[in-house]
Protein backbone atom coordinates (compact mmCIF):
# COMPACT_ATOMS: atom_id res chain seq x y z
CA UNK A 1 0.00 0.00 0.00
CA UNK A 2 2.99 2.42 0.97
CA UNK A 3 4.48 1.48 -2.41
CA UNK A 4 1.71 1.96 -4.45
CA UNK A 5 1.20 5.78 -2.64
CA UNK A 6 5.06 6.58 -3.10
CA UNK A 7 4.68 5.85 -6.90
CA UNK A 8 1.73 7.83 -7.19
CA UNK A 9 3.43 10.58 -5.45
CA UNK A 10 6.64 10.30 -7.32
CA UNK A 11 4.09 10.13 -10.71
CA UNK A 12 2.14 13.49 -9.45
CA UNK A 13 6.12 15.22 -8.47
CA UNK A 14 7.02 14.20 -12.51
CA UNK A 15 3.60 15.51 -13.55
CA UNK A 16 4.09 18.54 -12.12
CA UNK A 17 7.71 18.76 -13.02
CA UNK A 18 6.66 18.58 -16.41
CA UNK A 19 3.80 21.16 -16.30
CA UNK A 20 6.66 23.53 -14.91
CA UNK A 21 8.71 22.67 -17.59
CA UNK A 22 5.89 22.75 -20.08
CA UNK A 23 4.84 26.17 -19.32
CA UNK A 24 8.10 27.29 -18.85
CA UNK A 25 8.81 26.56 -22.78
CA UNK A 26 5.15 28.18 -23.75
CA UNK A 27 6.98 31.33 -21.91
CA UNK A 28 9.86 31.50 -23.41
CA UNK A 29 7.68 30.51 -27.08
CA UNK A 30 5.58 33.65 -26.25
CA UNK A 31 8.52 35.86 -25.49
CA UNK A 32 10.19 35.24 -28.75
CA UNK A 33 6.81 35.50 -30.58
CA UNK A 34 6.84 38.89 -29.04
CA UNK A 35 10.38 40.01 -29.60
CA UNK A 36 9.94 39.10 -33.49
CA UNK A 37 6.30 41.24 -33.66
CA UNK A 38 8.05 43.88 -32.27
CA UNK A 39 10.69 44.06 -34.87
CA UNK A 40 8.18 42.91 -37.41
CA UNK A 41 6.55 46.26 -35.77
CA UNK A 42 9.61 48.25 -36.26
CA UNK A 43 10.44 47.31 -39.73
CA UNK A 44 6.87 48.12 -41.02
CA UNK A 45 6.83 51.44 -39.70
CA UNK A 46 10.66 52.45 -40.75
CA UNK A 47 9.84 51.10 -44.22
CA UNK A 48 6.35 53.18 -44.51
CA UNK A 49 8.11 56.34 -43.22
CA UNK A 50 10.98 56.22 -45.71
CA UNK A 51 8.53 55.35 -48.11
CA UNK A 52 6.31 58.31 -47.27
CA UNK A 53 10.18 60.61 -47.36
CA UNK A 54 10.82 59.68 -50.33
CA UNK A 55 7.19 60.42 -51.52
CA UNK A 56 6.57 64.14 -53.39
CA UNK A 57 7.64 66.50 -50.43
CA UNK A 58 5.28 68.54 -48.44
CA UNK A 59 6.98 71.78 -48.83
CA UNK A 60 7.10 71.96 -52.25
CA UNK A 61 3.51 71.83 -52.27
CA UNK A 62 1.09 70.47 -55.06
CA UNK A 63 0.21 67.47 -53.26
CA UNK A 64 -3.11 66.31 -54.40
CA UNK A 65 -2.84 63.58 -51.06
CA UNK A 66 -1.84 66.23 -48.69
CA UNK A 67 -4.27 69.24 -48.90
CA UNK A 68 -2.57 71.82 -46.31
CA UNK A 69 -4.20 74.80 -44.18
CA UNK A 70 -7.71 74.05 -44.98
CA UNK A 71 -8.59 74.95 -41.57
CA UNK A 72 -6.88 78.17 -41.34
CA UNK A 73 -8.69 79.26 -44.63
CA UNK A 74 -12.02 78.48 -43.39
CA UNK A 75 -11.16 80.62 -40.45
CA UNK A 76 -10.12 83.51 -42.39
CA UNK A 77 -12.81 83.01 -44.14
CA UNK A 78 -16.20 82.67 -41.29
CA UNK A 79 -18.94 84.73 -41.53
CA UNK A 80 -18.18 86.54 -44.75
CA UNK A 81 -20.47 85.80 -47.74
CA UNK A 82 -19.17 84.59 -51.04
CA UNK A 83 -21.05 84.65 -54.00
CA UNK A 84 -19.37 83.58 -57.52
CA UNK A 85 -15.90 84.81 -56.85
CA UNK A 86 -16.58 87.83 -55.03
CA UNK A 87 -15.86 87.68 -50.86
CA UNK A 88 -17.58 89.80 -48.80
CA UNK A 89 -21.10 91.61 -48.66
CA UNK A 90 -22.28 92.09 -51.87
CA UNK A 91 -23.82 95.85 -50.89
CA UNK A 92 -20.36 96.41 -49.99
CA UNK A 93 -19.71 100.04 -51.68
CA UNK A 94 -16.59 99.22 -52.74
CA UNK A 95 -15.22 96.65 -55.19
CA UNK A 96 -11.20 95.38 -54.88
CA UNK A 97 -10.78 93.08 -58.48
CA UNK A 98 -8.17 90.82 -58.10
CA UNK A 99 -6.97 89.75 -61.72
CA UNK A 100 -4.57 86.65 -60.15
CA UNK A 101 -3.58 83.42 -62.20
CA UNK A 102 -3.71 80.34 -59.35
CA UNK A 103 0.00 79.02 -60.49
CA UNK A 104 1.56 82.54 -59.56
CA UNK A 105 3.54 82.43 -57.12
CA UNK A 106 3.35 85.76 -56.70
CA UNK A 107 -0.30 85.66 -56.37
CA UNK A 108 -0.08 83.27 -53.44
CA UNK A 109 2.41 85.70 -51.23
CA UNK A 110 -0.66 88.42 -51.75
CA UNK A 111 -3.56 85.74 -50.59
CA UNK A 112 -0.88 84.96 -47.82
CA UNK A 113 0.73 88.31 -46.93
CA UNK A 114 -1.62 90.84 -47.91
CA UNK A 115 -5.18 90.35 -48.18
CA UNK A 116 -5.46 88.69 -44.82
CA UNK A 117 -5.67 91.87 -43.46
CA UNK A 118 -8.22 93.39 -46.32
CA UNK A 119 -10.32 90.54 -45.61
CA UNK A 120 -10.14 90.21 -41.58
CA UNK A 121 -10.82 94.29 -41.91
CA UNK A 122 -12.20 96.09 -44.37
CA UNK A 123 -14.29 93.17 -45.94
CA UNK A 124 -15.47 91.77 -42.81
CA UNK A 125 -16.79 94.78 -41.44
CA UNK A 126 -18.46 95.52 -45.44
CA UNK A 127 -16.73 98.18 -46.40
CA UNK A 128 -15.17 96.48 -49.49
CA UNK A 129 -15.49 93.58 -51.64
CA UNK A 130 -13.20 91.57 -53.33
CA UNK A 131 -13.52 90.04 -56.53
CA UNK A 132 -11.02 87.13 -57.98
CA UNK A 133 -10.74 87.20 -61.94
CA UNK A 134 -8.58 85.04 -63.92
CA UNK A 135 -5.51 86.48 -65.77
CA UNK A 136 -3.96 83.37 -67.32
CA UNK A 137 0.00 84.24 -67.61
CA UNK A 138 1.99 81.76 -66.14
CA UNK A 139 0.95 78.71 -69.01
CA UNK A 140 -2.20 76.67 -70.38
CA UNK A 141 -2.68 74.61 -66.99
CA UNK A 142 -3.88 77.79 -65.27
CA UNK A 143 -7.00 77.63 -67.58
CA UNK A 144 -8.13 74.51 -65.85
CA UNK A 145 -7.41 75.64 -62.57
CA UNK A 146 -9.22 78.76 -63.28
CA UNK A 147 -12.11 76.50 -64.44
CA UNK A 148 -12.07 74.63 -61.06
CA UNK A 149 -12.31 77.50 -59.26
CA UNK A 150 -15.28 79.16 -60.73
CA UNK A 151 -16.99 76.14 -60.27
CA UNK A 152 -16.14 75.97 -57.25
CA UNK A 153 -17.83 79.56 -57.11
CA UNK A 154 -20.83 78.55 -58.64
CA UNK A 155 -21.80 76.72 -55.05
CA UNK A 156 -20.43 79.70 -52.94
CA UNK A 157 -16.96 78.63 -52.12
CA UNK A 158 -14.97 80.02 -54.71
CA UNK A 159 -12.65 82.22 -52.46
CA UNK A 160 -12.75 79.05 -50.32
CA UNK A 161 -11.31 77.15 -53.54
CA UNK A 162 -8.59 79.87 -54.70
CA UNK A 163 -7.34 80.61 -50.79
CA UNK A 164 -6.75 76.57 -50.42
CA UNK A 165 -5.13 76.42 -53.80
CA UNK A 166 -2.07 79.28 -52.86
CA UNK A 167 -1.80 77.60 -49.96
CA UNK A 168 -0.80 74.68 -51.60
CA UNK A 169 0.84 75.67 -54.89
CA UNK A 170 3.39 74.10 -56.08
CA UNK A 171 5.45 74.97 -58.44
CA UNK A 172 4.27 77.12 -61.30
CA UNK A 173 4.77 74.89 -64.35
CA UNK A 174 5.57 71.32 -62.74
CA UNK A 175 2.89 69.61 -63.85
CA UNK A 176 1.14 69.40 -60.66
CA UNK A 177 -2.48 71.20 -62.31
CA UNK A 178 -3.64 67.53 -62.55
CA UNK A 179 -7.49 66.45 -62.43
CA UNK A 180 -6.62 64.88 -58.92
CA UNK A 181 -5.09 68.27 -57.12
CA UNK A 182 -8.06 70.27 -58.55
CA UNK A 183 -10.60 67.71 -57.40
CA UNK A 184 -8.25 67.64 -53.91
CA UNK A 185 -8.67 71.08 -53.22
CA UNK A 186 -12.57 70.85 -53.86
CA UNK A 187 -13.12 67.75 -51.57
CA UNK A 188 -11.12 69.62 -49.39
CA UNK A 189 -13.06 72.76 -49.08
CA UNK A 190 -16.12 70.45 -49.16
CA UNK A 191 -17.35 71.72 -52.38
CA UNK A 192 -21.23 70.34 -51.54
CA UNK A 193 -22.22 68.33 -54.91
CA UNK A 194 -19.10 67.24 -56.91
CA UNK A 195 -20.78 65.92 -59.66
CA UNK A 196 -22.54 69.54 -60.61
CA UNK A 197 -18.77 70.75 -59.81
CA UNK A 198 -17.47 68.59 -62.63
CA UNK A 199 -19.86 69.21 -65.07
CA UNK A 200 -19.18 73.18 -64.35
CA UNK A 201 -15.47 73.35 -64.85
CA UNK A 202 -15.99 71.60 -68.28
CA UNK A 203 -18.91 73.50 -69.42
CA UNK A 204 -18.78 76.18 -72.61
CA UNK A 205 -19.60 79.34 -69.98
CA UNK A 206 -17.24 78.77 -67.38
CA UNK A 207 -14.41 78.60 -70.18
CA UNK A 208 -15.71 81.57 -72.00
CA UNK A 209 -15.38 83.12 -68.79
CA UNK A 210 -11.91 82.80 -67.74
CA UNK A 211 -10.63 83.80 -71.17
CA UNK A 212 -12.59 86.77 -70.99
CA UNK A 213 -11.48 87.77 -67.98
CA UNK A 214 -7.94 87.25 -69.30
CA UNK A 215 -8.73 89.34 -72.70
CA UNK A 216 -9.81 91.84 -69.96
CA UNK A 217 -7.09 92.24 -68.15
CA UNK A 218 -4.22 92.10 -70.88
CA UNK A 219 -6.23 94.07 -73.52
CA UNK A 220 -8.39 95.91 -71.91
CA UNK A 221 -6.63 96.93 -68.81
CA UNK A 222 -2.88 96.59 -70.41
CA UNK A 223 -1.79 94.46 -66.94
CA UNK A 224 1.26 92.91 -67.68
CA UNK A 225 1.46 90.87 -64.58
CA UNK A 226 0.15 88.99 -61.76
CA UNK A 227 -1.44 89.53 -59.58
CA UNK A 228 -2.63 93.27 -60.77
CA UNK A 229 -5.38 94.59 -58.61
CA UNK A 230 -7.79 97.36 -59.59
CA UNK A 231 -11.13 99.16 -57.08
CA UNK A 232 -14.61 100.55 -58.01
CA UNK A 233 -16.34 102.78 -55.42
CA UNK A 234 -18.32 105.79 -54.88
CA UNK A 235 -14.89 107.57 -54.53
CA UNK A 236 -13.81 106.34 -58.49
CA UNK A 237 -14.15 107.26 -61.20
CA UNK A 238 -15.34 104.20 -62.52
CA UNK A 239 -12.95 101.37 -62.42
CA UNK A 240 -9.53 102.75 -61.17
CA UNK A 241 -6.42 101.03 -61.89
CA UNK A 242 -3.94 99.85 -59.07
CA UNK A 243 -1.57 97.45 -60.59
CA UNK A 244 0.11 95.51 -57.61
CA UNK A 245 0.23 98.01 -54.16
CA UNK A 246 3.08 97.27 -52.16
CA UNK A 247 1.47 96.60 -48.77
CA UNK A 248 -1.65 96.57 -46.87
CA UNK A 249 -1.37 99.88 -45.94
CA UNK A 250 -1.64 100.52 -49.52
CA UNK A 251 -4.95 98.53 -50.17
CA UNK A 252 -6.45 100.19 -47.24
CA UNK A 253 -5.60 103.24 -48.07
CA UNK A 254 -6.99 102.69 -51.60
CA UNK A 255 -10.40 101.00 -49.84
CA UNK A 256 -10.93 104.74 -48.04
CA UNK A 257 -10.17 106.73 -50.42
CA UNK A 258 -12.66 104.50 -53.28
CA UNK A 259 -15.43 104.67 -50.18
CA UNK B 1 11.47 44.63 -10.53
CA UNK B 2 8.35 43.94 -9.78
CA UNK B 3 5.25 43.97 -11.84
CA UNK B 4 1.47 44.91 -10.78
CA UNK B 5 -1.26 41.84 -10.55
CA UNK B 6 -2.34 40.38 -13.72
CA UNK B 7 -5.88 41.36 -11.98
CA UNK B 8 -5.00 44.86 -11.61
CA UNK B 9 -3.28 45.17 -15.20
CA UNK B 10 -6.33 43.75 -16.83
CA UNK B 11 -8.99 46.29 -15.12
CA UNK B 12 -6.48 48.86 -16.47
CA UNK B 13 -6.37 47.77 -19.75
CA UNK B 14 -9.73 47.80 -19.70
CA UNK B 15 -10.37 51.16 -18.50
CA UNK B 16 -7.65 52.96 -21.33
CA UNK B 17 -9.52 51.03 -23.78
CA UNK B 18 -13.17 52.16 -22.90
CA UNK B 19 -11.70 55.85 -23.08
CA UNK B 20 -10.00 54.87 -26.44
CA UNK B 21 -13.45 53.71 -28.02
CA UNK B 22 -14.49 56.94 -26.70
CA UNK B 23 -11.93 59.29 -28.75
CA UNK B 24 -11.86 57.37 -31.51
CA UNK B 25 -15.77 56.73 -31.62
CA UNK B 26 -15.81 60.77 -31.42
CA UNK B 27 -13.81 60.92 -34.20
CA UNK B 28 -15.25 58.52 -36.52
CA UNK B 29 -18.52 60.40 -35.81
CA UNK B 30 -17.33 64.22 -36.55
CA UNK B 31 -15.97 63.21 -39.70
CA UNK B 32 -18.75 60.95 -40.94
CA UNK B 33 -21.06 64.15 -41.01
CA UNK B 34 -18.72 65.76 -43.39
CA UNK B 35 -17.14 67.80 -40.52
CA UNK B 36 -13.98 66.85 -38.64
CA UNK B 37 -13.02 66.88 -34.44
CA UNK B 38 -12.98 70.42 -32.87
CA UNK B 39 -9.65 71.09 -30.77
CA UNK B 40 -9.65 72.63 -28.22
CA UNK B 41 -8.92 76.19 -27.41
CA UNK B 42 -10.00 77.27 -30.96
CA UNK B 43 -7.13 74.95 -32.80
CA UNK B 44 -6.99 74.40 -36.18
CA UNK B 45 -5.31 71.09 -36.64
CA UNK B 46 -8.30 68.52 -36.34
CA UNK B 47 -9.69 70.38 -39.50
CA UNK B 48 -6.65 70.18 -41.45
CA UNK B 49 -5.73 66.15 -40.40
CA UNK B 50 -8.93 65.43 -41.05
CA UNK B 51 -9.09 67.21 -44.02
CA UNK B 52 -5.97 65.27 -45.12
CA UNK B 53 -6.22 62.22 -47.70
CA UNK B 54 -4.00 60.53 -45.03
CA UNK B 55 -7.19 60.53 -42.41
CA UNK B 56 -9.06 57.74 -44.84
CA UNK B 57 -7.79 54.64 -46.11
CA UNK B 58 -9.11 52.62 -48.54
CA UNK B 59 -11.79 55.21 -47.72
CA UNK B 60 -12.64 54.47 -44.73
CA UNK B 61 -11.63 56.85 -41.19
CA UNK B 62 -8.65 55.36 -39.73
CA UNK B 63 -10.35 55.86 -36.44
CA UNK B 64 -12.58 53.12 -37.23
CA UNK B 65 -9.76 50.68 -36.98
CA UNK B 66 -8.95 52.71 -33.67
CA UNK B 67 -12.00 51.13 -32.77
CA UNK B 68 -11.99 47.68 -33.62
CA UNK B 69 -8.08 47.58 -32.04
CA UNK B 70 -9.96 49.17 -28.61
CA UNK B 71 -12.36 46.50 -29.06
CA UNK B 72 -10.04 44.01 -29.32
CA UNK B 73 -7.55 45.30 -26.33
CA UNK B 74 -10.93 45.27 -24.23
CA UNK B 75 -12.06 41.73 -24.79
CA UNK B 76 -8.30 40.01 -24.50
CA UNK B 77 -8.66 42.42 -20.68
CA UNK B 78 -11.88 39.95 -19.89
CA UNK B 79 -9.30 36.65 -20.04
CA UNK B 80 -6.71 35.32 -18.35
CA UNK B 81 -4.64 33.31 -20.60
CA UNK B 82 -1.91 33.34 -22.91
CA UNK B 83 -3.73 33.66 -26.05
CA UNK B 84 -5.68 37.27 -24.42
CA UNK B 85 -2.11 38.26 -23.59
CA UNK B 86 -0.18 37.60 -26.64
CA UNK B 87 -3.43 38.81 -28.92
CA UNK B 88 -3.65 41.56 -26.27
CA UNK B 89 0.30 42.70 -26.80
CA UNK B 90 -0.20 42.04 -30.98
CA UNK B 91 -2.61 44.44 -31.47
CA UNK B 92 -1.19 47.16 -28.99
CA UNK B 93 1.86 46.65 -30.73
CA UNK B 94 0.36 47.04 -33.89
CA UNK B 95 -1.75 50.08 -32.98
CA UNK B 96 1.59 51.58 -30.87
CA UNK B 97 3.49 51.16 -34.24
CA UNK B 98 0.52 52.92 -36.56
CA UNK B 99 0.27 55.82 -33.86
CA UNK B 100 4.06 56.18 -34.30
CA UNK B 101 3.95 56.41 -38.04
CA UNK B 102 0.52 58.74 -37.94
CA UNK B 103 2.41 61.10 -35.27
CA UNK B 104 5.14 61.19 -38.02
CA UNK B 105 2.72 61.93 -40.95
CA UNK B 106 1.20 64.81 -38.77
CA UNK B 107 4.51 66.81 -37.60
CA UNK B 108 6.30 65.84 -41.34
CA UNK B 109 3.46 65.75 -43.78
CA UNK B 110 0.18 66.98 -43.11
CA UNK B 111 2.30 69.67 -40.22
CA UNK B 112 -0.73 70.16 -38.01
CA UNK B 113 -1.59 68.57 -35.15
CA UNK B 114 -5.08 66.82 -34.02
CA UNK B 115 -5.34 66.77 -30.47
CA UNK B 116 -7.52 63.80 -30.82
CA UNK B 117 -5.23 62.10 -32.87
CA UNK B 118 -2.68 62.52 -29.67
CA UNK B 119 -4.73 61.63 -27.50
CA UNK B 120 -5.18 58.22 -28.92
CA UNK B 121 -1.58 57.84 -29.73
CA UNK B 122 -0.77 58.28 -25.66
CA UNK B 123 -3.48 55.67 -25.27
CA UNK B 124 -1.93 53.36 -27.39
CA UNK B 125 1.21 53.96 -25.91
CA UNK B 126 0.22 53.05 -22.65
CA UNK B 127 -2.19 50.54 -23.93
CA UNK B 128 1.67 49.08 -25.32
CA UNK B 129 3.26 49.21 -22.35
CA UNK B 130 0.31 47.77 -20.44
CA UNK B 131 0.17 45.04 -22.45
CA UNK B 132 3.81 44.11 -22.88
CA UNK B 133 4.24 44.18 -19.05
CA UNK B 134 0.98 41.58 -18.88
CA UNK B 135 3.18 39.39 -21.09
CA UNK B 136 6.08 39.77 -19.73
CA UNK B 137 4.99 39.12 -16.09
CA UNK B 138 2.68 36.41 -16.82
CA UNK B 139 3.18 34.44 -20.14
CA UNK B 140 2.81 30.92 -19.88
CA UNK B 141 0.99 30.45 -16.46
CA UNK B 142 -2.01 28.39 -16.87
CA UNK B 143 -5.03 29.79 -17.32
CA UNK B 144 -6.86 28.44 -14.28
CA UNK B 145 -3.55 29.26 -11.82
CA UNK B 146 -3.91 31.58 -9.53
CA UNK B 147 -0.80 33.32 -10.37
CA UNK B 148 1.13 35.03 -7.97
CA UNK B 149 0.06 38.67 -6.82
CA UNK B 150 3.19 40.21 -7.73
CA UNK B 151 5.56 38.17 -10.01
CA UNK B 152 8.95 38.42 -10.19
CA UNK B 153 9.98 39.62 -13.59
CA UNK B 154 12.12 37.04 -15.14
CA UNK B 155 13.75 38.71 -17.67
Amino acid sequence: MSNKRAREERREQRLAEESKVESKDRRTRLLQFGAGAVFLAIVVVVILIVVNGSSSSSSSGGDAKNVKEVAEVEKLLSGIDQEGMTLGDPKAPVELIEYGDLQCPICKEYSEEFLPAIIEGQVAQGQAKITFKNFVIISEESYPAGHAAIAAGEQGLGWSYIETWYRNQGEERSGYVTDEFMTSIAKAVRVPNMKKWNEARNSPAVKKEVEETTSEALNKLHFNGTPSFAIQGPGTNGLELLGTPESVGDFEEAINAAS
Amino acid sequence: MRVPSEANLRRVIAFVAAVGIGVATYITIADSGGGHPQCLAGGTGCATVAASSYSHIAGVNIAVFGIVGYILLLTSAFFANDAARFGGFAVALGGFGFSVYLTYLEIWKIEAICQWCVASAVLMTIQFALNATRLIGYAGIDDDAPGPEEAELQT
